[in-house]
């Protein structure tokens, strides 16, 4: 039995793009008077122009990472870094330009609200057009809004958080996110609230050679708790794209927070994200992290353990076809006594598809009574996919208990012949085989998330059995 | 893009004295690769933690080679006290003394008598400058600047060569030594297995306990033909002054087997590289060690099991305990090609820490392209269990030694996999005397 590599038969299912509608951009490229102008036109505080223009000098004086995947395709002068659509800031999906709607109809969004959603923040290039919060959700104080209104009609907490958990010269995408920020959702969460139902954005790149560049930031207090779960779906477009995103999460004492990402950006974006979480005293942080789209991913969610008795979890799942490289993975810090973690990674590679997993753990002189879990584990599909594992474990305190297994593999010969001895197709049983494997994933996403994935992982499995 | 230029290699004046009157001395190939050897460390960076993967967590910074001159020979005591040790472990070994300024041999006889050459490397590369060059082929001239440095520089040094379908009836012990205050050796052992040939050899760097601070830069290269069998001990007791930097390669044509075992115990400072180049199909490798460090010791081992043929196997096991503010950094590539079909690759690290400020860096790294394989990592550290001391305690066990018996348990476990049971035997009894806690780095010379 062989197994061979196809090429996606079926175009790419969200790769429609509408006519380009945008009312202000930025001209290509980076400068600080483009800086500037995305301040301006935002109508921003002092302090935040001088933030962006601060980012930027960082931005120009960190190297480009070396370390993972191959990002020599980027090429930053012929990006436009804010794109802003037509129409204000919608309240209600009534006033939201038909186009745009047409985008969200096929994306299914309008459904998913009907059903249970409790606020949709869809992004529409860079700005967000359509905002909704569920009333009660206001009433109990919860704010969530887009990172622009946080910044202009929340400015105390906003600003007390806001480059707290990721300083802008963390590295050089966070920087450049830091100078050309756009949009993004921003979540308070007030102490001893408990949102009941995910908060959900979706988030879609629609102009060619459009970067992205949201910031989200969610802060729950003590004793709170929420679910936020980011979606990206991205059309399909000629020439390279770059997302490069900053997401913040600050969980007080005993608060807890979830924050949910299927990332399937079409396979020409650049895909550069930072992510990182401070979890306090008995808080609990979890990153629920699924990359199966685009060109070059390369996404560690991390979680720094200041506060003892504080929990985070990352389970991430990478699907990397043909000329994808998923370099995904996870950060655990355990700087306080009594923490613990637990990682699960699993990745599927095809055809020319690289995934690496890469993690670090560090526990420090002071972080006694600690516990970690990490668990990956890689399948490969045919001859010509690839699959890394780059864990990195610094241990500096003796009371702990660790412990990292990983293993790559193929679909066994013998699960095939299980499955297909009992009348199953072959292309059947490894779809099969390939859903049981990212089972851990799949049972932690809501339905139709869940749904969702699966239509997708059922796609590009297509023909993958000779 | 990164800012400003990395600094030039600091200058080696003792060295470029020695290297000269090496080159001057040399013949033909020989020269040409000092030569060249000697302008590439010339103009290579030292490595950097800030700026190389590899020594990132290994900081050299403090190790200034233009202080170390070429090692003085080392003293009757110390000989007698190596021959005591090979007694112990292997009473019937070959003894090589690999120190400078020339290679002693004794016992060799039954080996020769086979047809085995045991030379200095440097006799071997005037009487058998093919075989030689044959074995050194399997190491860039300039892979890395102590790689350079290593052939510029090497004098003395080892070489084994076992032909076609001959098995060696008894082991080969080479000793690595060196002596004096900022003294610099070049270990080298070079050995070339014929095909369907064996050997069991092993490795031992060691020198007399002490503050002397010397500079080891060592070169293992072994190249072993189809279905060759080779049994190698890798014993690292340096003093608590010596800095240590080798390579282990071996090379296995089809079939070719390879057990190694490495005892780390000494050292102030330890970069050694554990590689194993999988070029035939059916070649097999199991690799496993036990690293034992306290005081302010260093200890690092980065392995390489390069799976570059199909239906490979590779198992690596590496047990580390490390107390007071010993580090010990492992990490390891498993990396497995294209055509190399059927591959199984395991690699497993285990640390255990048993003092506050002690510390276990974990790196095992899997980079996988090809798809019909079995390969995985496990990696573990953590602290002595409190259920296991409680259990020993309660049988009337005092704390301390309940603490030692369950060391020596973790590391058993590894030593169980030592080829050679005499070798294994000597390595539990020098365990039991670092776990006692009143063992200095380096052997124990008594004049007589």
């Amino acid at each position: 039995m062989t197994v061979q590599a196809h090429e996606l038969s079926k175009d790419y299912e969200y790769g429609f793009h509408d006519v380009d509608i945008s009312v202000f951009r930025t001209e290509k490229g980076i400068s600080p008077e483009v800086v500037a102008a995305i301040s301006d036109h935002k109508s921003e505080p002092e302090w935040m122009l001088k933030f962006r223009l601060k980012a930027y000098e960082h931005y120009l004086k960190r190297p480009m990472p070396t370390w993972g995947a191959d990002l020599s395709g980027i090429d930053f002068d012929n990006i436009y870094y804010y794109v802003k659509p037509a129409g204000e800031q919608s309240r209600s999906w009534d006033d939201v330009p038909a186009s745009i709607k047409n985008t969200f109809d096929r994306l299914g969004i309008p459904e998913a609200e009907r059903k249970f959603l409790a606020g949709v923040s869809a992004q529409y290039d860079s700005e967000v057009v359509y905002h909704n919060i569920r009333e009660d959700l206001e009433k109990l104080g919860v704010i969530f809004c887009d990172c622009d209104t946080g910044l202009r009609d929340h400015p105390e907490i906003f600003r007390k958080y806001f480059g707290t958990v990721i300083p802008p010269n963390d590295n050089k995408f966070a920087a450049l996110n830091s100078a050309v920020w756009s949009g993004g959702s921003f979540v308070y969460v007030p102490a001893g609230v408990k949102v009941e139902v995910p908060l959900q954005a979706y988030f879609r790149i629609n102009s060619d050679n459009m970067g992205q560049f949201e910031r989200t930031l969610i802060i729950a207090e003590e004793g709170s708790s929420v679910h936020y779960i980011e979606g990206c779906t991205a059309p399909n477009y000629s020439s390279d794209s770059l997302h490069s995103a900053v997401v913040e999460l600050i969980a007080h004492k005993g608060a807890k927070i979830r924050y949910t990402t299927i990332q399937n950006w079409s396979d020409n974006v650049y895909n550069l994200v930072t992510k990182r979480a401070i979890a306090h005293e008995n808080a609990t942080v979890e990153w629920v992290d699924g990359n199966l789209g685009s060109k070059v991913t390369m996404k560690y969610p991390a979680i720094y353990l200041m506060g003892e008795g504080a929990h985070g979890e990352v389970l991430s799942a990478a699907f990397a076809g043909p000329g994808q490289h998923q370099d995904a993975g996870a950060k655990c810090i355990h700087v306080a006594a009594h923490t613990t973690s637990n990682i699960v990674s699993r990745s599927i590679s095809k055809g020319t598809g690289r995934t690496s997993y890469r993690g670090h753990i560090k526990v420090y002189p002071k972080a006694h009574d600690v516990r970690i879990n990490v668990r990956c584990d890689a399948l490969l599909l045919d001859e010509e996919s690839q699959s890394d594992t780059y864990p990195y474990m610094d241990v500096n305190s003796p009371d702990v208990t660790i412990g990292h297994e990983a293993s790559v593999s193929k679909v066994g010969e013998d699960q095939i012949f299980y499955l297909t001895s009992r009348g199953i197709d072959e292309n059947e049983a490894t779809a099969l085989i390939v859903n049981g494997f990212f089972e851990p994933f799949v049972k932690e996403l809501p339905m139709e998330y869940a749904v969702e994935l699966n239509r997708l992982l059922a796609l590009s499995m297509e023909g993958s059995v000779g | 893009m990164i800012t400003g230029s990395p600094p030039a290699t600091p200058a080696v004046p003792a060295f470029a004295l020695s290297v000269e009157e090496r080159i001057a001395t040399a013949h033909g190939w020989l020269r040409d690769r000092r030569q060249a050897a000697w302008d590439a460390f010339s103009t290579m960076p030292m490595p950097s933690s800030q700026r190389d993967e590899d020594w990132r967590r290994t900081d050299i910074a403090k190790l200034r080679l233009s202080g170390f001159r070429p090692s003085d020979d080392i003293d009757e005591p110390l000989v007698n006290a190596i021959r005591q040790r090979r007694d112990q472990g292997a009473a019937d070994a070959a003894l090589m003394f690999d120190a400078a300024p020339v290679t002693r041999i004794e016992h060799s006889d039954e080996l020769t008598a086979a047809g085995i050459v045991l030379s200095s490397l440097e006799e071997a590369a005037r009487l058998h400058p093919e075989l030689v060059e044959r074995a050194l082929g399997a190491v860039g001239v300039a892979e890395s600047p102590f790689v350079a440095l290593w052939n510029a520089m090497w004098s003395g040094g080892a070489f084994i060569y076992v032909p076609r379908s001959v098995h060696a009836a008894v082991p080969v012990w080479v000793a690595h030594s060196a002596a004096g205050h900022r003294g610099a050796a070049f270990p080298a052992t070079v050995v070339l297995l014929e095909d369907n040939s064996s050997l069991t050899l092993v490795d031992d760097y060691l020198s007399a306990a002490g503050l002397n601070e010397m500079f080891s830069d060592a070169l293992t290269i072994v190249v072993a033909g189809r279905d060759a069998r080779l049994d190698h001990c890798v014993l690292q007791q340096w003093g608590e002054g010596v800095w240590h930097v080798a390579l282990h390669r071996t090379m296995l044509a089809q079939n070719a087997r390879l057990r190694m075992f490495g005892a780390t115990l000494g050292s102030r400072l330890q970069k050694a590289y554990w590689e194993v180049m999988l070029d035939g199909p059916g070649a097999e490798a199991n690799i496993s060690g036990v690293v034992f460090g306290d005081g302010t010791q260093h200890l690092d081992h980065q392995s390489l099991q390069a799976h570059r043929a199909p239906q490979t196997t590779s198992r690596l096991k590496l047990k580390v305990a490390v107390r007071d503010h010993a580090r010990s950094v492992y990490s390891g590539l498993i990396d497995v090609e294209r055509v190399a079909q059927q591959t199984d690759a395991y690699v497993q690290n285990r640390n255990l820490l048993l003092s506050h400020g002690a510390t276990a860096d974990s790196v095992p790294r899997l980079e996988i392209r090809a798809n019909d394989v079995r390969c995985g990592h496990g990696a573990t550290a953590g602290h002595i269990d409190d259920d296991h001391r409680f259990y020993l305690m309660a049988r009337g066990v005092t704390a301390e030694d309940a603490d030692r018996l369950i060391v020596h348990g973790f590391l058993d476990d590894a030593l169980a996999d030592c080829p050679h049971p005499g070798v294994a035997a000597l390595i539990g009894d020098l365990l039991e005397r670092e776990l006692e806690g009143n063992a200095q780095a380096g052997i124990a010379v008594v004049d007589a």
